[in-house]
């Protein structure tokens, strides 16, 4: 297939703009000089300025970076053991358990946890969102490992074992390197998912705990100012970096090899 | 090697995350931009104490947080009838009156409510009125009256403005506006009365571009709309943001002669307050008349404080929607809580309402 069809180019490209346009917007006007989202009027940094003496905004989002870096963190390393066990073992009860947090409503989720908790007399605030948001990103990165793992080789680890590899050596050089583009994954779409999760942390939030969607969410009633854009393009700009970082480092993560020689 | 460098970050966020706080500290759970920065800055020299904020966007969030087991919180800002709900809720601290000598300058109109007889658990903080909006260039030209209801449900006026009228989408405001135009209370539970409002809203739904409780500011400022249904605080910023962009036209708040909803936030004390001191020293704190001002300047609150008014922009104070003259203000009503089988029958009806054509 060297020649690609037109069609294809277009669809391609439809499908691009209809995933980045949107976040275009969102970065050309928080450089726009009115304070309502409606219109062009000139180019100012005054949103930015006003971003950083915003210790409220700013905390924030701070929160909310903590918070994904460590619930991404915990999940993936939880969920990638998840995901390893149900590949490996017939469990029934083990999908269940793991899988249940994705079907459960949200809103179900967040008030549950909120009565759990003070039921626990655990004190609310970054740790109760954080082990929220670890609670029901698990689930997604289980999915993602289990995936990746039951398209591998199985025969690979076995060789290593025949080697005379013990299983922990087995699994940390030659499955854990296998199934990392899917665990990397796995992180990613946690840190995603708990940055923009607003039911359940708004319910094991505590006082004084705010996360940027929180944040935001509460300004809507007084309409949204251009600051937000702001902050909004700051994450993704972090975000980003944080995924050049991951290639760089690995430069195999985001190409799926494997499926072409099969 | 990105283990390591996620283990770094989660190290670095444990250490922001619990910073060593030896000073201390109110926890308000407050509405969005509604209290002045510089009155926070002042209570927090007067206290030494820090003020923290958290958000809520609405009463339901805030009863629904506060019923699941929520505590930390010092001070809320409910409006009334949620108050009715905590009290009945057990969920709030009776107020030490003794510590509260500001309650003076209150307004006795706004004190010993239904809704709180006596004001043993809450005082009045501000207010909101629900009225018409309009653009005043374009209402002008096209003759339109803007001190009745019937602008916003009567076709004969809607038919010259259709597509460019929104209004609130919230059952209960909808329909207290709806009640008021056919004559009745806005807290009318006839079903019957509830049948002709409903019918009042079909009939005239087809020249609404939208139910909008969020945009709609925003649609005034620009020009897309000319004709809202709204709060007066959100139609005084409309006018503030429009004036800022220069637009050739005013927003004004037209106020109906049939009358309208007017809801009253109040500060409450939590039940579990951590501290209740604190709580009570800014309650009596916000009820001094310059802070209270603060609130009114910053974004056109109504206020039921006496003191108040010398520090209000004149500007502020001659907005009828936002200080009502004592005719209107006999018109004005605050909204009650509906028993189960009354929100059930209302649910029903909007629902009917959202679904037809």
């Amino acid at each position: 297939m060297r020649r690609r069809s037109p069609w294809l180019r277009a669809a391609a490209i439809f499908a691009y703009a209809f995933l980045y346009v949107p976040l275009l917007i969102v970065v050309v006007y928080s450089f726009n000089d009115s304070r309502l989202n409606a219109e062009w009027v000139g180019f100012t940094l005054d949103w930015y300025r006003k971003l950083a003496s915003d210790t409220q905004m700013l905390t924030a989002a701070g929160n909310s970076l903590v918070i994904g870096l460590v619930a991404s963190f915990v999940s993936t390393v939880l969920g990638t053991m998840a995901g390893v066990a149900m590949h490996r073992q017939r469990l029934r009860l083990l999908p269940i358990l793991i899988f249940a947090p994705i079907a459960i409503p949200e809103i179900l989720m967040g008030v549950s946890l909120l009565i759990f908790f003070v039921l626990l007399n655990v004190t609310l605030g970054l740790v109760s969102v954080a082990l929220a948001h670890i609670a029901f990103c698990i689930g997604f990165v289980a999915i993602v490992v289990r995936a990746r793992l039951a398209g591998m080789d199985e025969t690979l680890t076995e060789a290593a074992r025949d080697c005379g590899a013990s299983p922990s050596r087995a699994f940390r050089y030659v499955t854990l390197p296998l199934i990392m583009p899917g665990v990397i994954a796995g992180a990613l779409m946690a840190f995603t998912l708990s940055i923009d999760d607003f039911v359940i942390t708004f319910f094991t939030a505590g006082a004084g705990t705010v996360t940027l969607p929180l944040q935001i969410y509460s300004m809507i009633k007084i309409s949204v100012t251009p600051e937000v854009n702001a902050v909004s393009t700051l994450l993704m700009l972090l975000t980003l970096l944080l995924i050049i970082m991951a290639a760089k480092l690995s430069p195999s993560l985001f190409r799926s090899e494997g499926e072409a020689s099969t | 090697m990105i283990a390591r460098i996620l283990a770094a970050a989660f190290a670095v966020g444990l250490a922001c995350a619990g910073p060593a706080h030896a000073r201390d500290e109110l926890h308000l759970y407050n509405w969005n931009n509604y209290i002045a920065p510089e009155t926070v800055k002042r209570f927090e020299s007067v206290c030494q104490c820090d003020v923290v904020q958290t958000y809520y966007s609405d009463n339901e969030e805030l009863l629904a947080k506060l019923a699941a087991g929520a505590t930390g919180y010092d001070v809320l800002v409910p409006t009334s009838n949620a108050v009715q709900a905590l009290i009945r809720g057990g969920q709030l601290k009776p107020l030490d009156k003794l510590a509260l000598p500001n309650l003076k300058n209150v307004d006795p109109a706004y004190l010993n409510t239904p809704f709180d007889p006596g004001n043993q658990y809450s005082v009045p903080y501000a207010m909101s009125t629900t009225i018409i909006g309009y653009n005043d260039e374009k209402i002008r030209e096209l003759g339109l009256p803007t001190d009745t209801w019937a602008v916003i449900f009567d076709p004969k006026y809607l038919e010259k403005v259709k597509g460019r009228v929104t209004v609130l989408d919230s059952a209960n405001e909808l329909f207290a506006a709806a009640l008021k135009y056919l004559g009745y209370s806005a807290n009318d539970v006839d079903p019957a009365h509830w049948d002709a409002a409903a019918a009042v809203i079909r009939k005239a739904k087809p020249y609404w571009a939208a139910f909008n409780a969020s945009s709609y500011i925003k649609e005034l400022t620009v020009g897309n709309i000319w004709l809202v249904h709204g709060y007066s605080n959100d139609i005084f910023q409309a006018n503030q943001d429009a004036q800022a962009a220069r637009r050739p036209f005013h927003i004004l708040q037209g106020i109906p002669k049939e009358g309208a909803v007017l809801a009253v936030d109040n500060m409450v004390i939590d039940k579990n307050a951590p501290r209740p001191d604190l709580a009570l020293k800014f309650i009596n704190f916000m009820l001094d008349g310059r802070n209270s001002a603060d609130l009114t300047n910053l974004i056109g609150s109504g206020n039921p404080n006496k003191d108040a008014m010398r520090y209000i922009k004149p500007e502020i104070l001659k907005l009828p929607a936002v200080f009502p003259p004592p005719d209107f203000q006999k018109k004005l009503e605050q909204l009650k809580d509906l028993t189960v089988a009354q929100r059930r029958l209302r649910n029903k009806l909007w629902t009917e309402i959202k679904a037809s054509k």
